[in-house]
């Protein structure tokens, strides 16, 4: 029971930050490698928000998420729009995104330093609770409610929204949208802007998850991030949070019983026979790309 | 008589070094219905794309209600009412047809839910299935849906480009009467079609192309009774003897 729940914790930040990174390759068809250093960049934001902002957890979030938006604008300015017009533009933004989340832990480095950051002591409360005989805190409830939420609310706006409307418009076909009178500068912006923003709050839960912030965070969810999608279905939000929930439970259950060098074996192992029995991925379309 | 609501001078596109269009000037008078006809390649579609935005003319001037457009980008295009039904229809198929219309009032405030209700009403066909993926309707129904949803918007100029293209006759009837309607509710049309004869038959006015120019125009009514014209730009009526 205890391995459950905190699979299903973990499996929540992994679905999170996944669920940001399908969604920029659902509806604009481009792979944003700098989703990770977001990830990581975010947080250490987090961190010095408590730290020196004096900032209560829960304050901190709201302003990573706008953090992560912004950062998201600022991607997609750089790397993304200015080559969206070559024959190759998918190869070159997936090169241009890669340089420039290098750029962006090179700057967490100079400004913070190759160390591991944790959150001041006394930043967590310390309520927990027990669930059929398994140790819950408080924290964990709360980061499994707002990936939840999040996700919740980003399915709310892309099924019912004229936002979302737009966005599955321009992902099936950009020039129908165009002619229909849609900015379809303006909605790839929207998308990298939502989608940094759920990997910004996924990087801070996952900090808040381990109380520790580390530069290579990014790196290490970035090749996690990827099988989640393939194994949801490229583009596919639910597949995407499926496939996030699967890949911690596969790894807090191979950390119990078989070893914890063995976790990546077993957890990436196991998406790979996913892939042989639905190669498709376990909600992905064959055909038309789904949002 | 008062200015042109629409007026193209010298228009030029190009891709890359080939150049589709090589100066082709025509007008529309507010509430006609004008059509440019030619074959396969002549032009016609990059015009109408370089008018609504959607391509950037390499030469010329578009004057829309009076202020120069050339370089104004669909989306504005669109909201100011200069609304494009491009060819090959463009549906959404992973849309419902609802959601559809919602697009073509995209760029509408307050007043949209009226106007898509109106579309309902006028295209029972589409009320009835509304919430289904606008994929599963049939090629005609398509067409008429792209028309909808372009009325949606509320033009005051409107584009189309081939809209009886892969239609069967009867519903190439059904889309020259609905043609017919939206003029007569004093929405201008420009109308590019394959189908010169039956183009012209509509129109007030007609330009034909060919190679990127404009070889003829005049009064639609003179270049249809034109034989030379009919024999060398518009083909033979009836298509069974045409090799």
């Amino acid at each position: 029971m205890q391995q459950l729940l905190n699979g299903i914790f973990i499996g929540s930040i992994y679905a999170l930050f996944a669920i940001g990174f399908t969604l920029v390759f659902g509806i604009l068809d481009r792979l944003n490698l700098a989703h990770p250093a977001v990830f990581a960049a975010s947080a250490f934001v987090g961190i010095e928000l408590v730290e020196r902002g004096g900032l209560s957890l829960w304050a901190a979030l709201p302003l990573v998420f706008v953090f992560g938006g912004v950062l998201g604008l600022v991607i997609e300015r750089l790397a993304f729009r200015p080559l969206k017009n070559r024959p190759d533009a998918h190869f070159a933004g997936l090169i241009s995104s890669i340089a420039l989340a290098g750029m962006l832990i090179a700057l967490l480095q100079w400004r913070y330093g190759p160390d591991t950051r944790r959150f001041p002591p006394g930043s967590f409360p310390d309520t927990r609770y027990d669930v059929a005989g398994a140790q819950v805190t408080l924290v964990q409830v709360v980061i499994l409610a707002i990936s939840l939420a999040l996700m919740v609310g980003l399915t709310y706006m892309v099924t019912r929204t004229r936002l979302g409307r737009g966005m599955r418009a321009v992902a099936e076909n950009p020039t129908a949208a165009r002619v229909l009178g849609v900015n379809v500068d303006r909605i790839t912006a929207a998308t990298f802007a939502i989608s940094s923003a759920l990997g910004a709050v996924a990087g801070v839960l996952f900090a808040i998850n381990v109380n520790t912030a580390q530069l290579g965070m990014g790196s290490a969810i970035e090749l996690k991030g990827l099988a989640v999608i393939i194994v949801g279905g490229m583009g596919s939000l639910p597949g995407a949070l499926i496939g996030g929930l699967l890949l911690g439970l596969a790894e807090v259950f191979a950390v119990q019983y078989v070893g914890s060098s063995w976790r990546d074996v077993i957890a990436f192992g196991l998406l790979f026979v996913i892939l042989l029995l639905r190669p498709q991925g376990l909600l992905g379309a064959r055909k038309v790309r789904e949002v | 008589m008062s200015d042109p609501i629409l007026t193209v001078d010298d228009l030029a596109v190009s891709y890359g070094r080939v150049e589709a269009v090589r100066g082709v000037s025509f007008r529309a008078e507010q509430g006609s219905l004008v059509t440019l006809v030619g074959a396969n390649g002549a032009g016609k579609s990059s015009v109408i794309n370089a008018v609504s935005g959607m391509l950037r003319p390499s030469g010329g001037r578009i004057r829309f209600e009076g202020q120069d457009v050339t370089r104004t980008p669909a989306h504005k295009l669109v909201a100011r009412g200069l609304v494009q039904v491009p060819e090959g229809r463009q549906i959404l198929a992973t849309l419902t047809i609802d959601e559809n219309l919602w697009m073509g009032a995209w760029g509408r405030g307050s007043g949209a839910q009226r106007s898509i209700d109106a579309m309902y009403d006028r295209f029972p066909v589409l009320a009835e299935r509304r919430a289904l993926p606008a994929g599963a309707l049939s090629g005609g129904e398509q067409q008429m849906l792209a028309i909808a949803r372009a009325l949606v918007a509320e033009p005051t100029v409107m584009l189309m480009d081939e809209p009886s293209m892969g239609l069967a006759p009867k519903i190439v009837d059904e889309v020259f009467r609905v043609i017919g309607e939206i003029r007569a509710s004093g929405t201008t049309v420009v109308l590019v079609e394959q189908n010169a004869r039956r183009a012209l038959r509509a129109a007030d006015h007609g330009y034909v192309l060919q190679s990127g120019e404009v070889v003829h125009s005049g009064p639609a009514a003179e270049l249809l009774a034109d034989e030379r014209i009919v024999q060398a730009y518009l083909g033979v009526e009836s298509t069974p003897d045409r090799p």
